[in-house]
């Protein structure tokens, strides 16, 4: 083979091999994303400030009502309070998921017997569907033959038949008790990892300088921990705000909408209510109080993954 | 570091017999605090695996036990005698049928993500895509969308084209949240693999496709096989989709077909335990087999679903 006659197609190829190869690889990927989730969010944000009910399913057709949608969200007390508690008890559920996911990281962190034991147990909540936890724990937050109430009521507390799904607080108590099970695992998993990466040297020096376990934690750990914490408190944020199996399987809203968070009554509203408007308006919101810690998130591990 | 002997050897400063030193007091007082703090932590550890664990330990003992020992005011915490019979009732009374539901859907997203991901994981891995910082933002931003926000667009969709009551329609939603999982993991795993040996194979006058195709992939083999476990597994849970679009019960996957069961059987609880056991079961075996790549990446590839 000589190189005049191998340039003309290598040049092709090589053209093709840099330029139109890697577009081929990704197109259908795009292509995927932007039908399935660029469009439908798109469409979301255009219904919402329709009047979009049964009749437009049939027919397609709706009319612009502006605001209003939103309107009715911002202003309906029902709606008003979805919103507010959404973000308390996502906010109650990120702080008992990082709590416990810290301790469990700190613990499994020190040697004992049958640490690798502990680590693959921890695991185990993680790995078990949403929605089969969510029905186990509601077996056992049962009022009668549940063995929360039986614990509880051995350890002296007047627990006998205590119905935890008949009124908002203990119910939501019960909700997050699941989600933060669920949550903590991966939590807990990645500060060990974090924890492990830290050099021993640097918390030997601390401790031959006389610092206490406590100021070896809060002067020495935490603020090397400090960037895989920051992001595990953004994504545990987008997923516990955005919980909904759990909820709708421990008490589908119930009782009387009181358990409802914004995943809830969005699917309510749509699905059940059948105002696909105010359901997309609903939905909206959720997007933009998600969108804003996704920035957030996108921020913080940006330099890391190189982007 | 290693190099410096504790300060505390006993062979350096020999006892002189007389009154303890304060250097040994000290030393015993510590190593009293250490046992302590020893037993705090396996304290805490035994605290730890029976939070994890109690609950699908008793979800298993409730599937077999007797029904006289179920609905008891004080739990029987070990059944008399084993019922294994729940289930075989459980899988002719839905869960069989939901599984094949479930089988035929998770499997086919897994096969299709996961060749759509694994040339784009590439391509963002190796190659210069046009707009790739964007593109690449785009992935990982879709990841943490809630399904609620696409789920009335596609909806309408669905129904338009006769896809409600449909698996195909599951299929392709649920490619909406498993293509970018994918495609974040394996261009994890892809720029892992070392530039040289794909280089070898272009001087060796493979293209590059042919490169990529017969030498990386069959390197990124175990990133991919974690890819689609992952993917798996999050098909496998997906409740809302399968919820809002399969309303007929021959139709229905596992989470749908087990809140049904659920509904159906009311105080079966015995039934309702079996059918999250074997709803649980497949899951846990394939975590248990990751366990070791978990977080690898996983912190950016926000695998929870």
């Amino acid at each position: 083979m000589t190189a005049t006659s191998v340039s003309p197609g290598r040049s092709w190829r090589q053209r093709f091999d840099t330029r139109i190869l890697p577009v081929v690889l990704v197109t259908p990927a795009m292509v995927l994303i932007t039908g399935l989730i660029g469009w439908p969010i798109l469409r979301t944000l255009w219904l919402s400030f329709r009047e979009a009910g049964l009749r437009s399913l049939t027919t397609g057709e709706s009319d612009f009502v502006g605001l209003s949608n939103y309107a009715e969200a911002l202003s309906d007390p029902h709606l008003r309070r979805v919103v507010l508690v959404t973000l308390v008890f996502g906010l109650l559920c990120v702080v008992g998921t990082m709590t416990l996911g810290m301790a469990a990281a700190l613990l499994l962190n020190r040697p004992f017997p049958g640490r690798v034991f502990v680590t693959l147990a921890v695991l185990l909540p993680w790995a078990m569907p949403r929605v089969a936890a969510a029905t186990v724990w509601k077996w056992m937050f049962n009022d009668r033959y549940g063995f929360v109430n039986w614990s509880l009521s051995n350890l002296g507390l007047d627990f006998d038949g205590y119905a935890w799904f008949v009124s908002p607080l203990p119910a939501f108590f019960a909700i997050g008790v699941v989600v933060v099970w669920q949550s903590f695992p991966f939590v807990a998993i990645s500060l060990l990892a974090g924890l492990q990466s830290i050099p021993d040297d640097v918390i030997d020096a601390a401790r031959i300088d006389g610092a206490s376990a406590w100021q070896r934690l809060r002067h020495v750990t935490m603020p090397m921990l400090k960037p895989v914490l920051l992001v595990l408190i953004v994504l545990s944020t987008i997923w516990d705000f955005k919980v909904f199996d759990q909820v709708f399987v421990m008490t589908g809203g119930g009782p009387a909408r009181s358990t409802e968070v914004l995943s809830i009554a969005t699917y309510r509203e749509a699905f059940t209510q059948l105002d696909f408007g105010l359901g997309s308006a609903l939905a909206m919101l959720m997007f933009a109080i998600l969108a804003v810690v996704t920035v957030i998130y996108i921020r913080l591990i940006k330099e890391e993954e190189e982007l | 570091m290693a190099t410096i002997t504790p300060p505390t050897t006993s062979a350096g400063r020999p006892a002189a017999g007389t009154t303890t030193s304060p250097g040994a007091r000290r030393r015993r007082r510590k190593s009293g605090r250490a046992l302590v703090g020893q037993i705090a932590t396996i304290a805490g550890a035994v605290a730890l695996v029976s939070f994890s664990v109690f609950p699908l330990l008793w979800m298993f003992i409730t599937s077999v036990k007797p029904d006289s020992e179920i609905l008891t005011s004080a739990p029987v915490l070990w059944p008399s005698s084993w019922q294994w019979s729940r289930y075989g009732e459980v899988i002719d009374r839905g869960f069989g049928d939901a599984l094949v539901n479930s089988l035929i859907v998770t499997l086919t997203v897994t096969l299709l993500g996961i060749v759509v991901a694994a040339f784009a994981g590439y391509a963002f891995a190796r190659t210069h895509v046009p707009l790739k910082r964007w593109l690449l933002l785009v992935v990982l931003a879709t990841q943490m969308f809630p399904v609620v926000v696409m789920i009335i667009p596609l909806f309408t969709v669905m129904r338009s084209l006769g896809l409600l009551d449909n698996l195909v329609g599951l299929v392709v939603s649920y490619l909406s949240f498993t293509t970018p999982l994918a495609i974040w993991i394996l261009r994890g795993f892809f720029r892992g693999i070392p530039v040289d040996v794909e280089e070898a194979a272009w001087v060796d006058g493979a293209t590059r496709f042919q490169a990529m195709w017969r030498v990386v992939m069959p390197m990124a083999g175990p990133g991919i096989a974690a890819a689609a476990i992952f993917v798996f597994i999050a098909a496998w849970n997906e409740f809302l989709f399968a919820l809002t679009f399969v309303k007929d019960e021959a139709r229905q996957t596992l989470p749908v077909a087990l809140q049904s069961f659920v509904g159906r059987a009311s105080t079966d609880y015995g039934g309702i335990m079996a059918f999250s056991v074997l709803f649980t079961l497949p899951v846990v075996i394939f975590f248990l087999f990751l366990h070791t790549r978990l977080t690898d990446g996983m912190v950016a590839g926000a695998v929870k679903g």
